[in-house]
């Protein structure tokens, strides 16, 4: 019998060189613990294992799954409402067979296959119909992720949908109206909608100065921490600004400062360009994809994955305000690595099925 | 979906896909510009700041110069003492370390509680708090043989400042205390710094606060020394990193001379007044001693409240530093300064001669001016006038005298102004001219002013040490160096002409004050071996018109007259000036006069 392994070596071997890297980092960031250190390799292996898995199944299924996954997050979503436990007043987590993970990763990964399924036999431009209906969806996933309450990982879904939407032909002129009307009703919103201390971070943003020790402190520390590696960085285990607790979460969404400091704009350049090969060739498996759905699915998570690493250095190196999303593969976190580990054992998977599963 | 359809969508997708990875691509491109700036551009402004984040710059003061005087007799020095310095970041269990610690040095309730206070927030920041200051010898030893079961606390070296004469020197070298907050502006170390600054003086940072101390601050301080210490965002320290050392203060050599500060001090034995020697080759002050005094160690290193108050509510105002400050009619002694006025101008001669009744008249509005003899000194040339003191005579004088000249000429003599050159806080005196009186009083200067000027009373002030220059100027015949504390020539000097013939006349004529047989200051003449030279005078405070009116006014001590002397010897060459003023003393000669001369002797016959 003929086993095929399905798989690609260059994503695999990006994923791998990250998350060993972001190993190391950690191992610094966290004084030397080899307590975190090992907890998070096990899920860097778990997530492994997940990721070759996924690897093997035809992407047919993933279609096939991706409504019952949608009305399963939601059922999550209500499970945590109700019985999730309240930690710094806000209910994210769920316990199952003893392990604790955050409900709200698994829109991730239904969002855009739903929207991908449903999406992908409707003719160009999609109707304002179809539209709406994709938008409602889009909303109320967000709306549920947004009142635990989880604001970075509430963008991150809706923006997985709306990835999708986009890509699928959503008409120009659509796109056009909404962000007219943005931009118009954006003193509204920030009369209204914004709350006092996310207004202060926008605000701190612009001028970190004017409050040194509270909201500005982790703006000017993490530019110090990064200012200050310079070129070569200070050396592994040498960052005064991690290692003196100036800088903040050092951990998690601030891990890149720490990676910044230490190893300087060289260690900057190798981690990106290792973002930039996975991103380049998940690119090659969206527009290669075999249909439609495929495409919509590859397409939709790379640009929700870059946007996710855009906005967690912007944050880091002070250009956008502080917002809490984690670095890919590289934070301290087992949830969001493992779904990070799924939706590329997805993306391999359809990067490596060329030829339609027989029916 | 048609073929065609099929295609249109893939282009799209492919379009829309490329579109945005291209449009994500610019901006990571933007934000690895924007980490290039950061650590490449402008990595130099983050070093520091991350450099200065982490360390924190710890001042250490050095030690302070001692000062000594002209013999080099130590007046002022750093003595070592010692401290129970405790690191409460090393000890667990505050009120166990209290309970025996107790047992091996006794602590007083209060050093407990002030310690208490403290002791955490020093435990969270690795600071240094000490517990028991100024050891003895016993409490040391006791300590030693069971410092280990104490790993969290040291003996610790504290100077303190201390005279070995302390009540000799106080308002000229004057003392030191906890610095005030002008100090806290030296470069290179944050304000916020200071209050971490290591100690090496038991009472904290110190600095001069008055005299010498304070003017020579500066060079005596030397040079903040700077340990730098990691420190982590809490601001908790960690290890030293580096040590810069400071460069200790310079000794300061002075013109003082312990002997003749001691005879000052012991010849004026408390009683309200100042005492001021000239060296006159140099213009050193060898002795600017004022009366009564306070002890500086007291002030340097911890006074009680209630010594302060005793000597805040002294009605003697021992802090006053009469050398320098105190203000009193010259009366007498100034009678030189006019007899060389009278001489310049014309106005008199050493052979004119008037007839002393005991009293002047004043020829505009019949005012009488009286002399301190009752009768009158006769027949009397500017000689007898000055050996005893004639008042009619320079009643007289001045009456011919134009205020204007004589103001400017009293002014060349060091009148009116301050003179010393590093004396701290001098007051100018004062030297009455008309335009003053106008600006003061709304009123004219009237030829009764002038008349009163002629035997040093009426508006004009002099202190101490104006005394004692005018005492060097005469004593050098026309030139004299401006007063100051070092050993050297001050290079600035005052001057004023006259014949060779004046001067030799007039020294004679001063000699003769005192070795002369109807000299004012006569009785001064056996107590010693060399020859002096002085004017005395005697000032008063309430203006009377007869003896019998003082003799009422004597029962209160505050309204008897001033005691001074001017001398300078040994003649004929003379090397020291010297002043004296006591206050409410009543008899330049008799009180003054001796204080003068055992000054004189302490420095003559060293």
């Amino acid at each position: 019998m003929n086993i095929k392994l399905y798989g690609d070596w260059i994503i695999a071997s990006c994923i791998l060189m990250l998350t060993i890297f972001g190993l190391f980092f950690l191992y610094s960031a966290s004084e030397g613990s080899f307590d975190i250190v090992l907890k998070q390799a096990v899920f860097v292996i778990i997530g492994f294992a997940l990721f070759f898995s996924l690897a093997q199944i035809d992407p047919e299924h993933f279609r096939r799954l991706a409504y019952i996954l949608l009305a399963g997050s939601f059922i999550l979503m209500l499970i945590t409402a109700l019985f999730g436990p309240e930690i710094n007043g806000a209910q994210r987590w769920i316990r199952v067979l003893g392990i604790s993970f955050q409900s709200s990763e698994l829109f991730k990964v239904s969002l855009p296959l739903s929207m991908a399924t449903y999406l992908q036999y409707k003719k160009l431009p999609i109707s304002m119909k179809d539209t709406f209906f994709c938008l409602f969806i889009i909303g109320i996933s967000a709306l549920t992720v947004a009142i635990q309450p989880d604001l970075g990982t509430s963008l991150l879904v809706a923006l997985s949908g709306l990835f999708v939407l986009f890509l699928a032909g959503l008409s120009w002129s659509f796109i056009g109206i909404t962000f007219g009307i943005l931009i118009i009703a954006s003193p509204f919103i920030w009369n209204n909608l914004l709350r006092p201390f996310q207004k202060e971070r926008i605000l701190t943003l612009f001028n970190p100065e004017s409050d040194p020790f509270g909201s500005g402190w982790n703006i000017i520390q993490s530019r110090i921490a990064i200012g200050s590696g310079g070129i070569s960085g200070k050396g592994y285990g040498e960052g005064s600004q991690t290692h003196f607790n100036f800088l903040p979460e050092t951990q998690t969404d601030f891990i890149f400062a720490v990676a910044a400091e230490e190893f300087g704009f060289i260690g900057v350049v190798v981690i990106l360009s290792l973002f930039l090969i996975l991103s380049l060739r998940t690119l090659y498996f969206a527009l290669n994809a075999r249909d439609r759905f495929c495409r919509l699915v590859v397409g939709g998570l790379l640009l929700t994955f870059l946007f996710n690493l855009l906005v967690n250095i912007s944050m880091v190196i002070g250009l956008i305000p502080v917002v809490g999303m984690p670095l890919p593969f590289i934070s301290k976190g087992g949830s969001s690595m493992i779904t990070l580990f799924i939706l590329f054992g997805i993306i391999m998977s359809i990067g490596s099925h060329k030829t339609l599963m027989q029916r | 979906m048609q073929f065609e359809e099929r295609q249109k969508e893939r282009n799209s997708f492919s379009n829309r896909a490329l579109v945005s990875f291209i449009i994500f691509t610019v901006l990571f491109i933007g934000v690895l510009g924007r980490i290039f700036y950061l650590q490449i551009s402008t990595n130099q402004a983050y070093l520091t700041a991350a450099e200065s984040n982490r360390t924190y710059t710890v001042p250490v003061q050095s030690l302070r110069g001692q000062i000594f005087d002209r013999n080099g007799n130590l007046l002022v020095g750093n003595q070592a003492t010692y401290d129970l310095v405790t690191i409460p970041s090393q000890i667990q269990d505050l009120t166990i370390f209290l309970d025996q610690i107790s047992k091996v040095l006794p602590l007083s309730d209060n050093a407990k509680q002030n310690y208490e206070k403290l002791f955490k927030s020093k435990a969270t920041f690795n600071r240094e708090l000490v517990l028991i200051k100024d050891l003895t010898d016993e409490q040391i030893a006791s300590f030693q043989v069971r410092s280990f079961r104490f790993p969290g606390a040291f003996i610790g070296k504290r100077y303190r400042r201390i005279s070995q004469f302390p009540e000799l020197f106080s308002h000229a070298v004057g003392y030191t205390s906890r610095a005030s907050a002008n100090i806290l502006n030296l470069p290179g170390i944050p304000s916020r710094n200071w209050k971490d600054a290591e100690y090496i003086y038991a009472p904290g940072l110190i600095e001069g606060q008055l005299g010498l101390e304070k003017i020579y601050n500066d060079s005596l301080s030397g040079s903040y020394g700077k340990k730098i210490f990691e420190i982590d965002a809490k601001g908790k320290l960690h290890n030293l990193v580096k040590v810069f050392q400071g460069s200790p203060g310079e000794d300061l050599h002075t013109s003082l001379d312990l002997a003749a500060q001691q005879a000052a001090h012991q010849s004026m034995n408390g009683k309200r007044g100042a005492v001021v020697a000239i060296h006159l080759p140099t213009g050193g002050l060898n002795v600017a001693y004022s009366s009564p005094t306070f002890s500086i160690n007291e002030f340097a290193n911890g006074i009680d409240q209630e010594s302060f108050d005793s000597i805040i509510q002294d009605i003697n105002k021992p802090l006053f530093n009469r050398a320098l400050k105190g203000r009193y009619p010259p009366a007498s002694s100034i009678k030189p300064a006019i007899a060389l006025y009278g001489l310049n101008a014309g106005l008199t001669s050493w052979d004119r001669a008037i007839n002393d009744p005991g009293f002047f008249v004043l020829p505009e509005d019949g005012r009488i001016y009286r002399g301190w003899r009752e009768g009158g000194h006769g027949a009397v040339n500017l000689t007898k006038a000055l050996v005893q003191s004639s008042n009619t005579y320079f009643f007289d004088l001045a009456y011919q005298s134009d205020i204007n000249q004589l103001t400017a000429h009293l002014d060349g003599m060091g009148f009116g102004k301050a003179l010393c050159l590093d004396c701290f806080d001098e007051d100018p005196g004062l030297l009455p001219t008309p335009g003053w009186k106008y600006a003061q009083y709304n009123r004219g200067w009237f030829t009764g002013d002038t008349v009163n000027m002629g035997v040093g009373q009426g508006y004009i002030l002099a202190t101490p040490v104006q005394l004692a220059f005018y005492a060097s100027l005469l004593a050098n015949k026309g030139a004299a160096r401006l007063p100051h504390f070092g050993q050297n020539e001050s290079d600035q000097l005052l001057a004023i002409k006259t014949s060779d013939i004046n001067w030799s006349k007039l020294h004679k004529a001063l000699e003769l004050v005192v070795e002369g047989p109807s000299g004012t200051a006569r009785r001064l003449s056996e107590l010693k071996s060399f020859k002096v030279a002085a004017k005395t005078g005697t000032a008063e405070l309430v203006s009377l018109d007869s003896k019998e009116a003082y003799a009422e006014i004597r029962s209160d001590v505050l309204q008897r007259d001033h005691a001074i002397i001017i001398a300078f010897g040994p003649m004929p060459n003379p090397e020291y000036a010297v002043s004296v003023v006591i206050e409410n003393g009543e008899s330049g000669g008799l009180v003054a006069g001796p204080v003068a001369i055992e000054v004189l002797k302490a420095l003559i016959q060293k």
